[in-house]
């Protein structure tokens, strides 16, 4: 079988950007596979290596400097790779359909996309997938298991988690917790060299939504230093934590 | 044609070093150093991500990394622990004569083993009574049938405990000069060699250093590379490319002396603002950034030339003797410009300027590299 895991190069969280007329100048960011995306990479490797004969395709979308995500992916052990060269400023929908034709052309049974995309914040790709191919979806998943054409995930809800069966084809979003992305190393970075990557143009057709313009909001921070020694400064943290910015509850009684 | 950018696989394998620097070395090199323990957990695991004996070639086992590769290694290693990356550069120390000058079988039965493990090589030229004058070594080799004999003693062998094989320079006819140098490859465990550890060391004193004595050490003649009286022009071209990872290493000290230095100049206050406010302290920062610069180019450039199969002695120097006084300077102004902090080791300045002080000593004094440089300047 195949299985697609999709990436997207995004500016490191870590990173300083600045707004710049009206828009956001990424010019002296550093970019790195998305972290979102990382877990789906190494859920399917971790698949294969369980014994699951699978080909692991990293499929990437954006501008040409994404081959260096698929680089990272091929060097964590992917087989090949494929970009869709486009415009990184698409909306998910359009994207979608861009991917889903390439799916289709792959014959792939699973796609794993990060929960979300850590650039736009925006999750729905993942989902926007699943309804293009017209696939079962899992989304927010911390642990995908497979049995023939059977899976078993469990995924994230509002006041805990589900867990989940269904057949293949599906497209599963991950998140934190389904693993623990290995490092490249440096024998397979090298190896990786050799592996197929292959560039296509992104063939987004009309484009569904159009970001005409960006407003960005600034805020200044509210800094406060609590005066008195230690124990009493603890006590007014814990009273304006519970009191005023309501992130603490009371103590169950 | 001129690039400046490296390369999307230069920048993987430096992203590979700077992650492992990051969350394995850095977290822990303070305690390395007050205790001066050998890091063995640490060197396997930088052996299971392909960062030990990079030097190695393909054809046995190894990455055989371009010295472009190993110099950006070097600098993230560095930054994190100097003392750490010698115990790597050490080894590659060790490979770089068996690659030069080792036969396909040699390599195979030297190298292989390095890459299938968390194992060490190592270098023995200098002895108690001589460094710089490296063509006066003492240590004496004797041929006997298909054996040769070594006695005499080496001095502060990096990883001269714990490497599986060293290479020795020994003389075999003292009269001769440089002309009577041989290189011969010792094996751990060889009967009459003993290694007897170093210590009190100012700085790097994660990095293992011992005195190496033989007597009476037969090895096969096998064991020699290339051959009797090859020997010292052998460890002269092995330092040619061996420096460069110095330099590289000290690039790295003096990187991330300018980012503590940053980070607490704008900590710090004083006259109601952060010192960084001060001119005084912006153009210590100015000169450190200066120095960094200045010596990665002037580095790159050496790994360049031997990329490209012009390894050359007057870059190479120029590299390990610029970056290594560069990194000194820049370890001093970033412990002056902590004050006081700066000189207890609450903060981790003092530790880069202890450490990167050999760096200005190992692999041939500075000193050394100018008489290098001069000589190709003087007929």
């Amino acid at each position: 079988m195949t299985i697609i895991t999709i990436l997207k190069h995004v500016p490191d969280a870590e990173s300083r950007v600045h707004a710049k007329d009206g828009a956001l100048d990424l010019s002296g960011a550093t970019f790195v596979i998305d972290g979102m995306d990382e877990y789906g990479v190494e859920q399917a490797l971790r698949m294969r290596e369980a014994g699951l004969d699978a080909e692991v395709v990293a499929l990437g979308y954006g501008p040409a400097s994404t081959t260096q995500a698929l680089r990272t992916a091929l060097a964590m052990g992917a087989d090949r790779a494929i970009l869709l060269e486009g415009d990184e400023l698409h909306d998910p929908l359009t994207v979608a359909l861009a991917l889903a034709a390439v799916v289709r052309d792959e014959a792939a049974d699973l796609v794993f996309v990060g929960g979300k995309q850590a650039d736009w914040d925006s999750a729905a790709l993942g989902p926007a997938l699943a309804e293009a191919l017209a696939w079962a979806h899992v989304d927010w998943t911390t642990a995908f298991a497979l049995e023939g054409d059977a899976f078993e995930a469990v995924h994230d809800v509002d006041d805990g988690s589900e867990t989940l069966r269904g057949r293949l084809p599906v497209v599963v979003t991950t998140q934190q917790g389904l693993n623990e992305p290995r490092y490249p190393t440096l024998p397979n970075i090298m190896k990786a060299k050799r592996k197929p990557l292959d560039t296509r143009p992104a063939d987004v057709g009309q484009e569904l939504m159009v970001v005409t313009g960006h407003t960005g909001t600034e805020r200044e921070r509210r800094r406060e230093m609590l005066e008195g020694d230690a124990r009493s400064a603890a006590a007014e943290l814990v009273r304006r934590l519970r009191g005023e910015a309501k992130v603490l509850r009371e103590e169950g009684r | 044609m001129i690039d400046f950018e490296l390369d999307p696989q230069q920048r993987q394998i430096r992203d590979v070093a700077r992650r492992f620097a990051r969350d394995e070395v850095m977290p822990h090199a303070a305690a390395w150093d007050r205790e001066a323990s050998y890091p063995a957990g640490t060197v396997a695991a930088a052996a299971d991500l392909g960062l030990l004996n990079v030097g190695v070639p393909t054809e046995h086992g190894g990455l055989g990394l371009a010295m472009l590769d190993e110099a950006l290694v070097a600098e993230e290693l560095a930054y994190a622990c100097m003392g750490f990356y010698t115990i790597l550069m050490a080894s590659d120390l060790g490979v770089t004569p068996v690659v030069l000058a080792g036969t396909s079988e040699q390599q195979e039965r030297f190298l292989r083993p390095l890459t299938e493990g968390p194992r060490l090589a190592a270098f023995a030229l200098s002895e108690p009574d001589n460094g710089s004058d490296a063509a006066a070594l003492r240590t004496r080799a004797r041929i006997e049938g298909d054996e040769i004999v070594l006695d005499g003693s080496k001095m502060w062998i990096s990883n001269g405990a714990e490497a599986e094989w060293v290479v020795v320079f020994a003389t075999a006819d003292p009269s001769a000069g440089h002309r009577g140098v041989v290189a011969v490859v010792v094996e751990r465990g060889t009967p009459g060699l003993r290694a007897q550890p170093i210590h009190g060391k100012l700085g790097q004193r994660c990095a293992p250093t011992a005195e190496l004595i033989l007597d009476g050490v037969r090895v096969p003649r096998a064991n020699i590379l290339g051959e009797v009286g090859d020997g010292f022009g052998l460890a002269m071209r092995t330092l040619d490319r061996t420096r460069i990872p110095v330099a590289a290493g000290s690039v790295g000290v003096a990187r991330r002396a300018l980012d503590e230095a940053a980070r607490y100049a704008q900590e710090r206050h004083a006259f109601g603002a952060p010192i960084n406010r001060l001119q005084a302290i912006q153009f210590k920062l100015a000169d450190m950034a200066i120095n960094v610069e200045t010596s990665r180019w002037a580095t790159w450039r050496a790994a360049w030339l031997v990329d490209q199969g012009r390894p050359d002695a007057a870059a190479s120097a120029i590299a390990k003797c610029y970056a290594s006084d560069a990194a000194f300077a820049a370890a001093n102004e970033a412990l002056h410009v902590h004050g006081g902090y700066g000189y207890v080791d609450e903060y981790p300045v003092a530790k880069l300027l202890r450490d990167v002080k050999l760096n200005q000593i190992y692999e041939g004094t500075n000193e050394v590299m100018r008489l290098v440089i001069a000589r190709s300047l003087v007929r």
